[in-house]
């Protein structure tokens, strides 16, 4: 396995502030599962907003697929995110005007490579979406064609995961995804994630404080044990 | 492009108070244009009103008073031309033709004039259209014949043959009536969309028939009074009218007669050109014309700033739209044309929708328009001008755009993918 993500000496402050991050060392190998685990307030969002290009580092380096992010442009960045990366955010995560099906579809409206890759495996982007619906348990098709504000929470976290999935992003990265979900909801929700994932060869990066889940993934990890910026907990 | 789907999906979110700021924006973009056109078609209206006439004669006081009194039936003459005056002035060699008029009694709210048969003749209005009759003919030998004006005629429902009461003054209400001395309709004139339409025409002999018997401003009483069949067999010959128009027979010497009446020895004349009156009266009508065209263009400026309030208003609770938009992959310049999408689709719509409202109104308020005021709406599609004007419009809902669209592109900049409530 290679290396998908690499983070080398990174360190990043807001303007003002102290740094936040400083992680010496990280890599995320292609095809795994991670479980990282991060108590709000750890600096989780920003890190993910790092490896999503929309930050960028006020040192060290990150590699995506062995690209350099810190030395590219904003733009380039905006375009590298879209095409080699899928978010699932904790909840509302959907367009509430779109129909269920127009939401999976949006990622490819910006990536040319996600429309390619999803047209070379199902034949179409609509016919992607609808099988990604379908293997996430979205089979109705009068459900794919409802707005996106009309379902469950738990059936629009599995609509946000399908985007996620769409052309085959090499990394999908989970913030909190389960967290509006009951227990037995977001097992399942897991256990299709992983499956899906598998079948495009995506890694997964999942972010969490809810310890329960880690032994479901290949890796976890603490953000704490990463970051030597975060202070010990005060008790 | 897609770009354009996902603006209007959004906009179709919030379609109540999308449709609200349409609602302002049509009316704004539908006043303009009424305003617009009325100005447009008054000015033209007004400027062909009369055509052909070289010179108004009257007694002297101001021009546009003349001007008014003599073509718009608006107001009095403070003075006559007595009949010795006009005919020297009709018979000089520079003048072709000339048309005395007699003004001062009314009937139901409509002017009559007492005139020749040289007005038919040489009357004209618009590019050099000469007036027509619609029915029966003008008046011959008879003094107590009427021409309606197309007006007239179709508001009181008169027909050729019968018999109306002239009024004395020309107020509205009138107490003395002319009852003993009673018209008959022989004509009636086409439309001329000109104050013609608003006139009763008699002749100069009936105008005298009609206050024959009258002394001091009040009707003879008991045997003094003459009936309408002593009158027929009198001298009827007037001894003063009230206005004059010429026609000369080279323009070239329109200033030289001019001058020469004003110059008059036997009264106090004045002449004036009609086209240089009709401008002076219309600066003075412009400046009210040109505030209520600057008070609409201010309304179009209100509902653009009603656009703006919505869209910005709305940009703090769409954060998590945009948020979504960028993790999907959309640029912060995706974000931000978005917005300008969103402007110029409700400022579009506005347009539309605010032309189908002028149409809608000048189609059901056309014929009381021009009944009540003379005036023609056309039906006609937008002129290069008003084209210009919604052009402008659009371009400034567009700078407009311009601000929530900077200003989402900061915020989503700010915001990344972070979504928090």
């Amino acid at each position: 396995m290679s290396a998908l993500i690499e983070l080398t000496e990174l360190g990043f402050a807001w303007p003002g502030q102290a740094e936040l991050l400083d992680i010496p060392a990280f890599t995320l190998q292609q095809g795994e599962s991670l479980f990282l685990k991060g108590p709000s307030g750890s600096g989780k969002t920003t890190l993910l907003g790092l490896l999503g290009g929309v930050q960028k580092p006020g040192r060290g380096h990150i590699h995506l697929l062995g690209a350099d992010l810190s030395s590219m442009s904003a733009g380039a960045r905006d375009h590298f995110r879209v095409d080699h990366t899928g978010y699932i955010f904790q909840q509302f995560n959907l367009l509430p005007f779109l129909s269920v099906r127009e939401n999976v579809e949006l990622p490819c409206h910006f990536s040319k490579l996600r429309t390619q890759r999803a047209q070379q495996r199902h034949g179409s982007v609509s016919q992607a979406a609808s099988a990604l619906l379908s293997h996430l348990g979205l089979v109705d098709p009068a459900l794919q064609a409802r707005r996106a504000d009309s379902l469950s929470i738990g059936q629009q976290q599995r609509v946000a995961a399908a985007r996620a999935l769409i052309g085959q992003p090499e990394l999908v990265i989970a913030d909190e995804p389960t967290s509006a979900l009951d227990s037995d909801a977001r097992e399942t929700f897991l256990q299709l994630l992983f499956a899906e994932c598998r079948a495009a060869g995506s890694s997964l990066l999942f972010v969490s404080h809810d310890q329960s889940l880690a032994p479901l993934f290949d890796r976890s990890l603490s953000l704490s044990d990463l970051n030597r910026a975060s202070r010990p907990p005060e008790l | 492009m897609y770009l354009i789907r996902l603006a209007l999906a959004s906009l179709a979110n919030r379609r109540f108070t999308a449709w609200l700021t349409v609602f302002a924006i049509a009316l704004s973009v539908c006043l303009l244009l009424a305003v617009e056109r009325i100005r447009t078609e008054t000015r033209s209206s007004f400027a062909s009103t009369i055509s052909g006439t070289d010179l108004i004669v009257g007694a002297r006081s101001g021009s546009i008073n003349l001007l008014l009194y003599s073509v718009f039936r608006l107001g009095n003459a403070t003075n006559n031309i007595r009949w010795d005056s006009f005919e020297t002035i009709a018979r000089d060699p520079k003048v072709k033709w000339a048309i005395p008029i007699s003004l001062g009694d009314s009937h139901r709210g409509y002017r009559v004039m007492g005139t020749s048969r040289a007005y038919f003749e040489h009357y004209q209005y618009g590019r050099g259209q000469a007036l027509q009759l619609a029915q029966g003919q003008t008046f011959a030998d008879d003094p107590f014949a009427v021409v309606l004006g197309a007006e007239v005629a179709e508001a009181l429902h008169y027909q050729l043959g019968q018999q109306l009461v002239l009024a004395h003054g020309v107020a509205t209400i009138s107490l003395s009536k002319h009852d003993d001395k009673p018209f008959t309709v022989v004509g009636i004139l086409k439309r001329t969309g000109t104050p013609v339409d608003r006139t009763l025409h008699i002749s100069l002999q009936g105008m005298q028939a009609l206050h024959i018997d009258w002394q001091n401003g009040v009707p003879a009483q008991g045997k003094g009074r003459i009936s309408a069949e002593q009158a027929r067999s009198m001298d009827l010959q007037p001894h003063a009218i009230t206005a004059a128009m010429l026609g000369l027979n080279s323009k070239i010497a329109t200033f030289s007669v001019q001058r020469q009446i004003n110059e008059f020895r036997g009264e106090p004349l004045l002449a004036i050109l009609p086209g240089v009156a009709l401008q002076e009266l219309w600066s003075l009508m412009g400046s009210a014309e040109k505030a209520l065209f600057v008070v609409s263009l201010f309304v179009v400026l209100t509902g653009l700033i009603g656009m703006l309030t919505a869209i910005l208003t709305s940009l703090n609770e769409r954060r998590r739209e945009m948020a979504i938009l960028r993790s999907v992959g959309a640029r912060p310049w995706h974000i931000a044309s978005l917005l300008i999408v969103e402007a110029f689709a409700l400022a579009l719509a506005g347009v539309l929708l605010g032309l189908a409202l002028l149409y809608l109104g000048i189609a059901l308020a056309q014929g009381y328009v021009q009944a009540n005021y003379g005036l023609f709406l056309p039906l006609a599609l937008p002129s290069r001008y008003e084209w210009t004007l919604l052009g402008a419009i659009l371009a400034a809902a567009l700078l407009m755009g311009a601000l929530p669209a900077w200003r989402a592109y900061r915020q989503s900049l700010a915001d990344g993918l972070s979504i928090r409530l």
